[in-house]
C-alpha cells in the first residue's frame, strides 16, 4: 500500500478531487484543512455526524432527570402548603430546561470527543503545520500500482504538489 | 507490464516543498507574544484590586456583613446590585457566538472570541457574589440539592434556585462553548510556538489536525452547542429577573421584568465588547480584522436593545399609573424623585437617551466616541439594578419599615475588586489565547480568496453574486 497526498489551495479543489476519487473506488480518503469547510467534510464523509444522536440523548436525560428529581424529593420531604400537591409543575419546567440544556451540551462535547477522536496521542505521518496555515491536504490510501492514476487525478485537480507519505 | 515501484514515482513527482505562512495567523499570534509595559501595569492595577477585595472580603466574613452596612429593610444591597451587572454582561458573549451564529452573520468571527472570554470571566464574577452576600458563606453548599442527615431536600419552588441552576449551565456551557471554538486555533498555536507554550498547546489541542472527521463532528458540535445556547441565554436573565418579580415588592412585581432584563442584558452586554475590544484593537493593531463594519453592526444592536430598555422603562411607569395600584405609584414616584432620583436619572440618560446619538451614521462608526459611550451605558445598567434593588427594597408596603441605603465602604471596595477580578483574567486569557478565531477569520479569507479565482478564471462570471 501507498500513501499519496496533494496539496490544495482551495476547498473547492479539495472536495472535487475527493469526489472523484471516491466515484473511482479509491475510499481510504482523509482530508486536511485548515479552517470549517463543509463541502471538503461532506464528500470525505457523505452521512450527517453521530453527534447529533448523542445531543438529543443528553437532552432527554436532562429533560427526565429535572422532573424526576424535582417531583422525588417534593415528595421525599413533604410541605403541606394549602392542600395543594406536594410538587408543582410550573416552576419544575425551569429546572428541567435547565438540566436539558446543561446534560445536551455535555454530551454534544462528548460527542465532539467520540467522533472527532479528541484527545489523540498519534500525530499522522502526513499532517504538517502547512494545514494550519492555509494549505488543504488529501491523502490518499491506495495501491502501489494505483500511484500514477491518484497522481494524476490530484494534478487534475490542481495540486500545488503531491508527495508520497513515507509509510 | 508491471507497475514502477512507489518509490521511483515519488522520486519523479515531488517537487521542492513551499510551504506559506497565513497572514491570518500571523497577525493574530503576534497579540500574544510579548507584552508591553503597559499591560504589566495594567494588570498590577487589576490583580491589586482583586486582592484587596479578597481581603475585605476575608474582614467580612470574621465581622459579620453588618460591616456592609446590611441591615433592615435592605438586606441586597449593592452585591446583588453587583451580581445582576455582572450575569448581564455575560449575555453578549453568547449572543453573539450562539444567536448570530446561527443567522450566519459572518461579522461575529472578528469578536466572537473575545465576547465568549468576557462571558466566562463575566458569570465567573457574578457567581461569587451568590457566595459574597450571604451571612455564612461557608454553608452556601446549601442551596445544592443533596442527601443529608436531615433528609432535607431544597425547594425548587424558589427562584433562587432556579438562578442556582441557571447560573450553573450558563457557566459551564459558555466555558464549554469558549472551550471547543478554542481548540483548532490551540493547534495553530501549538504548531507554531517553542518552550513551555508548546507544551502547554498541545496539551490544549488535544491532537486537533483539522481532518475531516475532526471538522465534521466540530461543525456538528458548534451548531447544536449554539442551538441550546439561545434559549439558555434568553432564560438565564428571564430566571434572574424572576428572583424578582416573583415577589410582592412594588416595583418588582410585574410581567415585564423577564424581557426587561434579556434586552438590558445584551444592551450592556455589547457597551463591554466595545469597551474591551476597542482599546485591544488600538494596541495590538487589529485594525485589518475589526472594521468600521463590526463597529456599524454593534452599534445597531445597542441601538436597537437601548430603544428596548427605555420602552420598558416609559412602560414601567405608565402601568405603575394605569394600575391604580397605590403602592406601585408611590414606588415609581419615589424612584425619580424620591432619594434615589440621582441613580435613576443617570439610569435613564445613559441607558435611553445617550445611545439615541447612534442614529447619526458618522457616529455609529466613531471609535472614540463608541467608547465614551460603552462606558456611560456600562454605569447606566449598573445603576439600572441599583434602582431597582434599592428603591424597590427601602420603599416597601408599610411606611414604617421604610428605611435609606447608603452604599458601605466594603461594598464598594468589593465592586471594585470585582472589575479586578475580571480585567485580571481577561489580561492573562489575552496574552495566552488568540483573542480573535483565528480558524474562522481564515475561512473567511479563503473564501474571499475562492471567489477571486472564481473570478480570474472566469470574467463573464463578475457580478453573479
Amino acid at each position: 500500500m501507498a500513501t499519496v497526498m496533494g496539496i490544495f489551495e482551495l476547498p473547492a479543489q479539495a472536495a472535487g478531487v475527493v469526489t472523484k476519487l471516491r466515484a473511482r473506488g479509491f475510499t481510504d480518503i482523509e482530508t486536511f484543512a485548515p479552517a470549517p469547510f463543509p463541502e471538503v467534510d461532506d464528500a470525505v464523509i457523505p452521512k450527517p455526524s453521530k453527534v447529533r444522536l448523542l445531543t438529543l440523548i443528553g437532552g432527554l436525560t436532562g429533560v427526565v432527570t429535572g422532573y424526576a428529581m424535582t417531583v422525588w424529593m417534593s415528595n421525599n420531604w413533604q410541605i403541606l402548603v394549602g392542600g395543594k400537591p406536594y410538587a408543582s409543575i410550573p416552576p419544575y419546567t425551569v429546572i428541567a430546561f435547565e438540566l436539558t440544556i446543561l446534560f445536551g451540551g455535555l454530551l454534544t462535547v462528548l460527542g465532539l470527543f467520540v467522533y472527532g477522536g479528541l484527545p489523540s496521542f498519534k500525530t499522522s505521518k502526513a499532517y504538517s503545520p502547512r494545514f494550519s496555515a492555509e494549505d488543504f491536504g488529501v491523502v490518499v490510501q491506495c495501491l502501489e500500482r494505483d500511484v500514477a492514476e491518484v497522481d494524476a487525478l490530484l494534478r487534475d485537480y490542481d495540486a500545488m504538489e503531491v508527495t508520497l507519505v513515507e509509510a | 507490464m508491471t507497475p514502477p515501484p512507489a518509490a521511483s514515482v515519488a522520486a519523479m513527482i515531488r517537487p521542492a516543498p513551499r510551504i506559506k505562512e497565513s497572514a491570518t495567523n500571523r497577525d493574530m499570534l503576534a497579540v500574544m507574544d510579548g507584552a508591553p509595559l503597559g499591560y504589566w501595569l495594567l494588570l498590577l492595577l487589576s490583580a491589586s484590586a482583586m486582592m484587596m477585595a479578597g481581603a475585605i472580603w476575608v474582614y467580612q466574613v470574621y465581622k459579620g456583613l453588618g460591616i456592609a452596612g446590611y441591615a433592615h429593610p435592605i438586606f441586597w444591597g449593592v452585591y446583588i446590585v453587583t451580581f445582576v451587572f455582572w450575569v448581564g454582561i455575560a449575555h453578549a458573549g453568547t449572543l453573539i457566538s450562539a444567536i448570530l451564529f446561527l443567522f450566519r452573520a459572518k461579522w461575529r468571527n472578528a469578536i466572537n472570541r473575545g465576547a465568549e472570554a468576557m462571558t466566562v470571566f463575566a458569570v465567573l464574577t457574578a457567581a461569587q457574589f451568590l457566595g459574597i452576600h450571604v451571612g455564612r458563606m461557608w454553608k452556601s453548599y446549601f442551596i445544592l440539592p443533596y442527601p443529608n442527615q436531615r433528609a432535607l431536600w431544597v425547594n425548587f419552588k424558589s427562584p433562587l434556585l432556579w438562578d442556582t441552576f441557571a447560573i450553573t449551565t450558563y457557566a459551564t456551557i459558555s466555558i464549554l462553548f469558549l472551550f471547543v471554538g478554542l481548540i483548532p486555533d490551540f493547534a495553530i498555536a501549538r504548531d507554531r510556538s517553542t518552550g513551555w507554550k508548546k507544551v502547554l498547546y498541545t496539551v490544549l489541542a488535544l491532537g486537533w489536525q483539522g481532518t475531516s472527521h475532526q471538522w465534521k463532528s466540530h461543525n456538528r458540535s458548534v451548531l447544536h452547542l449554539s442551538g441550546l445556547a439561545t434559549p439558555l441565554v434568553l432564560s438565564v436573565h428571564s430566571v434572574v429577573s424572576w428572583d424578582f418579580a416573583v415577589a410582592i415588592v412594588p416595583g418588582w412585581h410585574t410581567t415585564i421584568f423577564a424581557p426587561y432584563f434579556v434586552a438590558g442584558a445584551i444592551f450592556s452586554g455589547f457597551a463591554m465588547v466595545l469597551t474591551l475590544m476597542i482599546p485591544v484593537r488600538r494596541i495590538f493593531k487589529l485594525e485589518a480584522y475589526i472594521t468600521a463594519y463590526h463597529f456599524e453592526n454593534m452599534s445597531r444592536f445597542i441601538l436597537l436593545t437601548s430603544i428596548i430598555v427605555g420602552y420598558a422603562y416609559m412602560s414601567e411607569y405608565f402601568i405603575a399609573w394605569y394600575s391604580g395600584v397605590e403602592p406601585e405609584q408611590t414606588a415609581f414616584w419615589l424612584r425619580a424623585f424620591g432619594p434615589y432620583w440621582i441613580s435613576t436619572w443617570v439610569m435613564i440618560i445613559c441607558n435611553a437617551a445617550l445611545p439615541q446619538l447612534l442614529w447619526f451614521p458618522k457616529l455609529r462608526v466613531n471609535v472614540p466616541f463608541l467608547f465614551v459611550l460603552s462606558v456611560f451605558i456600562n454605569i447606566g445598567m449598573w445603576f439600572e439594578r441599583y434602582v431597582i434593588i434599592i428603591t424597590g427594597l427601602s420603599r416597601e408596603y408599610d411606611p414604617a419599615t421604610w428605611g435609606v441605603f447608603i452604599p458601605s465602604w466594603p461594598e464598594m471596595g468589593i465592586l471594585a475588586g470585582s472589575f479586578g477580578f475580571f480585567c485580571t483574567f481577561f489580561l492573562i486569557f489575552l496574552k495566552l489565547f488568540p483573542i480573535v478565531a483565528i480558524a474562522e477569520m481564515k475561512e473567511i479569507a479563503i473564501h474571499e480568496k475562492a471567489h477571486s479565482a472564481d473570478h480570474a478564471a472566469d470574467p463573464s462570471a463578475q457580478g453573479a453574486h
